[in-house]
């Protein structure tokens, strides 16, 4: 027999797909559904169904929107001679928060890792060259993570960019603040350290 | 730094507690007793890991739930307690009541371990002497553990690909990608190539001092020998390029083989005594000793960095050793560090009692010794093969050493 009635244990189930969430914490967000007032409950539903049909992928820069180019891409006052590639979107929204960029965006949704069997063609590699035909791109950013998979995609593009003779670069790696430098390893310190600048 | 005190509950076999003296401290008593737990014990305090095991939940005897280690330490007029709480799926550190995290604790008691396990540096495989230098390079610069886990992950990631490529009906499709794993493996190669021999090139300098094997054992000079697999391929002295250069030289012998064929992780480390091979033509007993001198150079070099001795802890002291080597160790190392001996054997609990603190162990308990007559016991083959797994190491360390 099912510890809990059909239904209940469907919920728990479905709950247990979701990222970060095992059964202990399953079970303890099943019953609070259980228990929550219907129109909660109803809500939840709706805002689940209104972001699977709702949200899409932006044609241009892969970025996910609800029209389609994002409001970055059609946006005039963005300066459209530089393209800021990124892993996924909450990478572009880290960035976009500190306001200082104002060139255009473009979402790999993810990054090469051969251990998770994620190649060149498991990224939106592809639409970034389609861009760059079509548009005016003096410069690209490459702002992949500092992490080992984040770098060796940076090294893929730059590769496969710079042939192209625009300018290729890579945002700075180092120390980062609010740190101390005991922590930092040697790797990290050699690249702050060639990454220097006057004060 | 010494350990005056150490109380431990359901760890191993192990009752009560036991009050140390700031020089020699021995443990006797017949196999299976308990000898080596007291030892792992004070490893455990000091280092919140084992040497017998990588899992330290592995110390929780046999019933109980948790095991606790409380000590007392003492560095110059400094006393401080220190506690491990060890439990099936946690461990809790304090500082004088106080719980800290692993980094604040480390470093109030360290304490370092030659064992017979750690024969395999020189008889095993290259990555138990690549291990070996690491864990010295680590305990100068903590950060080379990131480098080395970083690393690894590029190797397996790469290895993955090539094992892809290898397959593949058109492996030049996969060219840009190993060049851009190999981009990562080149700085992070050179930074292990760099640290390990800058280390060996330390420990060689300690080994030349006063040509130390000769002084300590009377016979055979130790020395290392950093062995790079790139070595005769061009300029060592700059490994970086070189190694770039021969990266892009065999990337298709890569591809073929379908692994990783380059890099830090073939390397090897040469232990010659006079200048031969000590794994090959050394003795047993030359072999332990040239592992002691090994040690030795270690602590020589951690109690110049940090100004100040560790405490350690010689299992099993007569396995291998000869009375002549077991005196003249235990001299070199008489008043310059606290030191803990275990020995199945009464005669030299009985030849040192004047200048050392001496424990019978006894299921378990270590009872100052009075000097009441138990026989001469030697170790059983039994206890010679007892089996052990291996040294130092959580599970990550364990992993980013042991390499890809």
């Amino acid at each position: 027999m099912l510890d809990y009635a059909e239904p209940v244990t469907k919920l728990i189930d479905e709950l247990k797909r979701l990222p970060g969430v095992g059964h202990k914490s399953a079970q303890r967000l099943a019953f609070y559904i259980l228990r929550a007032d219907r129109a909660e409950t109803e809500r939840l539903v709706e805002a689940i169904n209104e972001v699977k049909e709702k949200i899409i992928s932006c044609s241009v820069c892969n970025n996910i929107t609800d029209v389609d180019p994002c409001r970055y891409c059609s946006n005039p006052a963005r300066d459209r001679r530089i393209i800021l590639v990124v892993e996924e979107p909450y990478n572009l929204v880290t960035i976009e928060k500190t306001r200082e960029y104002k060139g255009l965006y473009h979402v790999l949704h993810g990054a090469l890792s051969p251990i998770r069997g994620i190649g060149p063609d498991e990224l939106k590699i592809k639409n970034l060259f389609e861009r760059l035909r079509v548009e005016e791109v003096e410069e690209i950013i490459l702002a992949t993570n500092p992490n080992t998979e984040g770098e060796a995609t940076a090294n893929y593009l730059s590769k496969l960019l710079k042939p192209l003779g625009m300018r290729v670069t890579r945002i700075a790696m180092g120390v980062p603040v609010g740190s101390d430098l005991e922590y930092a390893d040697e790797v990290t310190m050699h690249k702050a350290l060639a990454n220097r600048h006057e004060i | 730094m010494i350990l005056t005190r150490i109380e431990a509950s359901g760890f191993r076999n192990l009752e009560g507690f036991s009050e140390f003296g700031a020089g020699l401290n021995i443990f006797y008593g017949d196999n299976a007793q308990g000898k080596t737990n007291w030892l792992e014990a004070i490893y455990v305090l000091g280092n919140t890991k084992s040497f017998r095991t990588s899992q330290v939940r592995e110390c929780i005897s046999f019933g109980a739930n948790e095991c606790l280690l409380r000590g007392e330490t003492l560095r110059g007029t400094v006393e401080k307690q220190l506690q491990v709480l060890v439990a099936e799926s946690s461990k809790e550190l304090y500082v004088n009541g106080k719980r800290e995290a692993v980094i604040r604790y480390i470093g109030n008691l360290d304490v370092f371990v030659f064992s017979l396990e750690e024969m395999s540096v020189i008889r095993g495989e290259p990555k138990e002497r690549r291990r070996f230098i690491d864990r010295g390079v680590v305990s100068q610069t903590p950060a080379f553990l990131n480098t080395l886990s970083r690393y690894n992950q590029v190797i397996k990631q790469k290895n993955r690909l090539l094992a892809e490529a290898s397959k593949s009906n058109s492996p030049e499709r996969f060219y840009n990608q190993v060049e851009a794993w190999n981009e990562q493996l080149i700085d992070l190669g050179a930074a292990i190539h760099d640290g390990r021999r800058d280390y060996v090139e330390r420990l060689n300098l300690v080994l030349d001092e006063n040509d130390h094997g000769r002084a300590i054992f009377g016979a055979e000079r130790i020395n290392l020998r950093y062995k790079s697999q790139l070595e005769g391929k061009g300029d060592i002295d700059r490994y970086s390029e070189l190694f770039r250069e021969r990266l892009a030289l065999r990337l298709r012998t890569e591809v073929a083989a379908g692994h990783s064929l380059l890099g830090p992780h073939r390397d090897d480390l040469e232990i010659l005594a006079d200048n031969r091979e000590v794994a090959r033509y050394g003795s047993a007993g030359q072999q332990r000793s040239a592992l002691l001198l090994l040690d030795l150079a270690q602590v020589s070099i951690y109690t110049s960095t940090y100004e100040e001795s560790p405490v350690l802890l010689i299992d099993d002291i007569d396995a291998e050793l000869d009375r002549g080597r077991i005196e003249a160790l235990l001299s070199e190392i008489e008043g310059q560090a606290q030191t803990f001996v275990s020995t199945s054997r009464r005669a030299i609990a009985d030849r040192y009692k004047d200048r050392a603190s001496v424990y019978w162990v006894d299921r378990g308990r270590a009872i100052v010794d009075s000097g009441s007559g138990k026989g001469n016991i030697e170790p059983s083959e039994s206890e010679r093969s007892r089996e052990h797994t291996r040294s130092a190491g959580d599970e990550l360390e364990q992993e980013i050493l042991s390499d890809g």
